[in-house]
């Protein structure tokens, strides 16, 4: 691994935003947050892959990835995160490097020359590298490459240093915020800036949930500056440090970049998320009050507390249909991130049951609120081993799983319904009107008669009273409060 | 000129080159066309409830109904005996009409003949047309038996078929012992389902009557007039062999409207054994697949001491566990593994797919079982069926349909309509859409008319080829209706999201 690789990685573990971090000792802090992998377990996704999702929503470039074919040719196009303009960014661009360049050396070459080609055909504003575990290995250095074509060329050329061996997806979205912090953020000046301009980090606008948060940021006259990545335009991203507030909505993938562009330009960040009633509702009074305090007119605050009555009023009204239907019906949650407590108080709101739910990637903050929401930590839970969750859902220690697609075999195989709330879901669930979404989905697939035809036994067979699973010492799903 | 030997247009860039249009436009000034906007005026309110109630109304005009006649049915039947040559006594046009119906679904040669009756026939009566008719028939094509039907021109001068087959065969038309069996088979009753139950029936009376039946434990299986026959009737095939039931299908057509192109024509190919049929009265019971194509049948069947039962078309998880329970209880032969593993596949893929098919609506048409198959299968997906629709459906046939709807949540609101054609249908499209429509290649005029995308998986399919050769019954074909109603639901929203810079950031890889 190259030495400045290495020395950014390791000052990555230091992050002072992270209260975890803080708290470790000199040397468990060298290690690292993210948990060693596991040769053998199943794992997720590499650094690579985690530096491509942060930065690709961003449309209008070109995300050239430097390796072979696979690395992009899998990936190519799989996550829903939606633009409102240049297509640009869902090409798949890469030098797919062959055995002969690896032997030869020739990479370097190749990459320049797919940039030519790249400047030649597309005419991008920015074109965005990724180096990957071979180009890496076999030493290509990008950064130059990348410093050379940007004086050739004339325009900005991104070395994205995130080879899969590094580390998990994790470390790759925070190896795509340092990108975007040297190369990209504050490299140009807005044409015009206003006193209520936020950005928006952690947001990837998938399945267009950024255009359901939009319209409420616009009724209150708060601008947009950027969202990073979601629907973003490279001069977006590069004018990013001119915004008065920062809204930090996947806490753990860009965290560095909140708190480094607090160091840099003085830009206060929060947490706060659009998922669920009472947190979009949050999440717009927190806006408006940084914004305040940030210089902007006070009566924003006013503003924003009207909207937020008429949203909810309108939101619950739409919901109201729904509440008998889904009342007591038991919920397994089972994601990461803001979602674990994001939706836990909309859901509890229509009367549902939250049994569990999951932490995996969640911050001590997320944690935290999880604690609060449901009253203890009893059910929180780091990952369930997928055969714990095959007995607990087949016993029926719970109505339905709220998960990404992976997990969503188990709940088929046991025989319970399941609602992707994960990257490959086909609607968009954040604000007011996402909730409302979310819970229709949420009855619809309850409802669903296929789970009757899973549950039931052909007419000729006889229920033997086996049940065909091995249930022996996996903990119940309690239902909570 | 918009023609050039270099670049020969066929129709349908030729008429939109400017000569053409130019002159069509003087044309329509010429015959004094209404103006565009009132024609679409017009157009528009045909889509209306006002016009629907009117359309509804209808007493005596059928127009576009989703039913064929009889002798369409009896030929069908007939094909899928062994070297069995159907024989239409009537006119001659109506025997070209099966013909061509047939090929053009099947993509195969369709053999039939008639016998060509004329004015001097009508006037006279058709004995010398059958006589002359069976002899020709007999020598030119060595069939091993003759089945005959008739059409509309013979039943209303009441030609006599018995009579006139006896004659036939005294004249030495056909040996004496050669098998001519018969129904009366008017286009003016009932539908091709009715003319498949009187010719099947015709063909076991011959071969049955005056027997006595000896059980032996092996059972009949009746497919119906099925436009799927190739695929299903395999499948079906395998299903019996895999759980090892002692079986005669009465009437096969899947070797008929599926020959090899290996250089040999084959007039006749397969079918169901005259020998096996002769036997087939000494099954235990006979199960027919289409409770409308058999009434008749089966009750002659019962006659000999069978059991008997029938299903509706058996699609879908429901419809195959129908299926397999029934040729359980009728043979005592349990369900083997091997097809409970399918039964879980077929669940697990509705289950893969679920959201995309929840609360869909369809309208469905077709002939009466396999719209009762197809709704419930698409009730068992989550889905609505708005709008069923047969032309040759019943108020028996309506009742049955209320009791599925009325066995689902996802049947509120869903209504059979029976009688009813396809102009009925275009109505209920207009007025109250739905998001499929389920039929044959006829709906495509009403997804044209009404933007309501066409699935087609009835008889008969004439703009598509080749679906006939895969089975929709059993848990594999379910997989197969399945997909091609998510192919569909695809297909139209990648076509909603394709337009470049507009909608196609929906335009996803994943789906």
């Amino acid at each position: 691994m190259a030495e400045s690789l290495n020395a950014k990685i390791t000052a990555l573990f230091d992050e002072p935003g992270c209260n975890t971090n803080v708290a470790k000792g000199e040397k468990a802090r060298k290690k690292g947050c993210s948990k060693p992998l596991q040769p053998g377990a199943a794992a997720g996704g590499c650094a690579f892959d985690g530096a491509k999702i942060a930065l690709q929503p961003i449309t209008d470039v070109v995300h050239l990835v430097h390796g072979p074919l696979a690395c992009e040719g899998n990936g190519w196009d799989n996550r829903h995160a939606a633009s409102s303009g240049p297509t640009l960014y869902r090409i798949g661009a890469t030098t797919d490097i062959t055995e002969t360049d690896i032997i030869m050396g020739n990479g370097e070459k190749r990459l320049y020359r797919a940039m030519r080609e790249v400047v030649e055909r597309y005419a991008p504003p920015a074109i965005f590298v990724y180096s990957t575990c071979v180009t890496a290995l076999i030493g290509d250095d990008i950064n130059a490459v990348c410093r050379h074509a940007t004086e050739k060329f004339g325009i900005p050329c991104i070395p994205v240093n995130a080879p899969g061996f590094v580390g998990s997806k994790n470390l790759g979205n925070k190896l795509a915020g340092e990108a975007l912090l040297d190369h990209v953020i504050g490299t140009m000046e807005p044409e015009v800036t206003t006193p209520t301009d936020i950005n928006i980090l952690g947001d990837y606008n998938l399945s267009g949930e950024l255009w359901q948060v939009k319209p409420l940021l616009e009724q209150l006259g708060i601008r947009l500056n950027a969202c990073i990545t979601g629907d973003a335009r490279y001069r977006e991203v590069a004018t990013a440090h001119r915004a008065r507030v920062n809204m930090m909505v996947c806490s753990t993938a860009l965290i560095n970049v909140a708190r480094k562009m607090e160091e840099r330009w003085g830009i206060p960040y929060f947490e706060g998320s659009f998922y669920g009633i009472s947190d979009t509702s949050e999440a717009l009074r927190t806006l408006a009050r940084l914004l305040v305090a940030q210089g902007a007119d006070a009566g924003l605050i006013v503003r924003a507390e009207n909207l937020i009555e008429a949203e909810e009023k309108r939101a619950w009204s739409r919901l109201d249909a729904y509440r008998s239907r889904l009342a007591g019906k038991r919920v397994l949650l089972y994601t990461g991130g803001v979602k674990s407590w994001s939706i836990v108080s909309a859901l509890q709101e229509m009367g549902m049951v939250i049994v569990s739910t999951s932490v995996r990637k969640s911050t001590d903050n997320d944690k935290q609120k999880i604690k609060d929401l449901m009253g203890g930590d009893a059910h929180m839970v780091n990952s369930i081993p997928p055969r714990e969750m095959y007995a607990q859902l087949r016993r029926g220690d719970a109505d339905i799983l709220l998960s990404g697609g992976r997990t969503q075999f188990v709940a088929l195989k046991a025989r319970t319904p399941w609602l992707d709330i994960n990257q490959e879901r086909h609607h968009a669930f954040a604000g007011y009107d996402g909730m409302v979404t979310l819970v229709r989905q949420l009855d619809a697939s309850l409802s669903n008669p296929v789970w009757k035809d899973v549950r039931r036994l052909a007419p000729w067979e006889q229920e033997d009273g086996e049940t065909g699973f091995d249930d022996e010492g996996v903990p119940a799903l309690v239902p909570i409060g | 000129m918009p023609q050039s030997v270099d670049k020969i247009l066929d129709h349908a860039p030729l008429f939109r080159e400017p000569e053409y249009k130019e002159m069509l436009a003087r044309k329509a000034e010429f015959e004094n066309m209404p103006p565009v906007e009132q024609v679409t005026q017009i157009a528009d309110w045909t889509k209306s409830w006002d016009y629907r109630e009117k359309n509804f109304a209808r007493e005596s005009l059928s127009v576009n109904p989703a039913k064929a006649c009889q002798p369409l049915g009896a030929v069908f039947v007939a094909s899928g005996f062994e070297r069995t040559m159907s024989f239409v006594h009537g006119s001659q046009g109506c025997v070209a009409y099966y013909r061509s119906h047939l090929s053009r679904h099947f993509k195969e040669p369709s053999s039939a003949v008639s016998s060509s009756m004329t004015e001097d026939a009508a006037v006279f009566g058709g004995l010398n047309n059958m006589v002359d008719g069976l002899a020709n028939t007999y020598k030119l094509y060595s069939p091993k038996m003759i089945a005959v039907s008739t059409t509309c021109m013979a039943e209303v001068i009441g030609d006599d078929l018995n009579a006139f087959i006896a004659t036939a065969k005294e004249k030495e038309s056909v040996p004496a012992d050669f098998d001519v069996p018969f129904a009366h088979t008017p286009a003016f009753v009932g539908s091709h389902v009715t003319g498949y139950d009187n010719m099947l029936k015709g063909i076991l009376e011959h071969f049955w009557k005056g027997k006595t039946a000896t059980p032996n434990g092996s059972l009949n299986i009746i497919p119906g007039f099925d436009g799927f026959a190739v695929g299903n009737n395999r499948e079906l095939k395998r299903v019996l062999d895999l759980m090892g039931v002692d079986y005669t299908i009465l009437s096969d057509v899947s070797d008929q409207f599926d020959t090899p192109s290996d250089g040999e024509f084959r007039m006749y190919d397969g079918g169901t054994p005259i020998e096996a049929t002769k036997n087939a009265v000494n099954a235990s019971a006979t199960l027919s697949l289409q409770e409308y194509c058999t009434p008749k049948t089966l009750d002659y069947a019962a006659s000999f001491g069978q059991k008997t039962k029938s299903l509706h078309y058996p699609i879908g998880v429901g419809g195959t566990d129908d299926l397999l329970g029934s040729i359980s209880e009728l043979t005592g032969k349990p369900v083997p593994e091997a097809l409970e593993l399918e039964r879980g596949r077929l669940v697990d893929a509705m289950a893969d797919s679920q959201a995309w098919l929840h609360g869909k609506t369809y309208a469905i048409y077709g002939d009466p079982d396999f719209v009762y198959g197809m709704a419930r299968f698409v009730l068992e997906t989550g889905g609505e069926p708005k709008h069923c629709l047969a032309t040759n459906g019943s108020k028996a046939w309506e009742a049955q349909m209320q009791e599925l709807f009325d066995s689902s949540p996802f049947g509120a609101g869903c209504k059979a309509w029976g009688g009813r054609d396809l102009w009925h249908m275009r109505s209920l499209l207009a007025t109250e859409e739905v998001d499929l429509l389920i039929g044959n290649s006829y709906g495509k005029y009403l997804e044209r008319d009404t933007k309501t995308p066409l699935i087609r998986l009835m008889f008969p399919i004439f703009d598509r080829h080749h679906h006939h050769r895969f089975p929709v019954w059993g848990y594999q074909g379910g997989l197969r209706v399945l997909v091609t109603i998510l192919d569909k639901i695809f297909d139209c929203l990648d076509q909603d999201t394709i337009e470049p810079g507009v909608t196609d950031y929906s335009f996803d890889l994943t789906r």
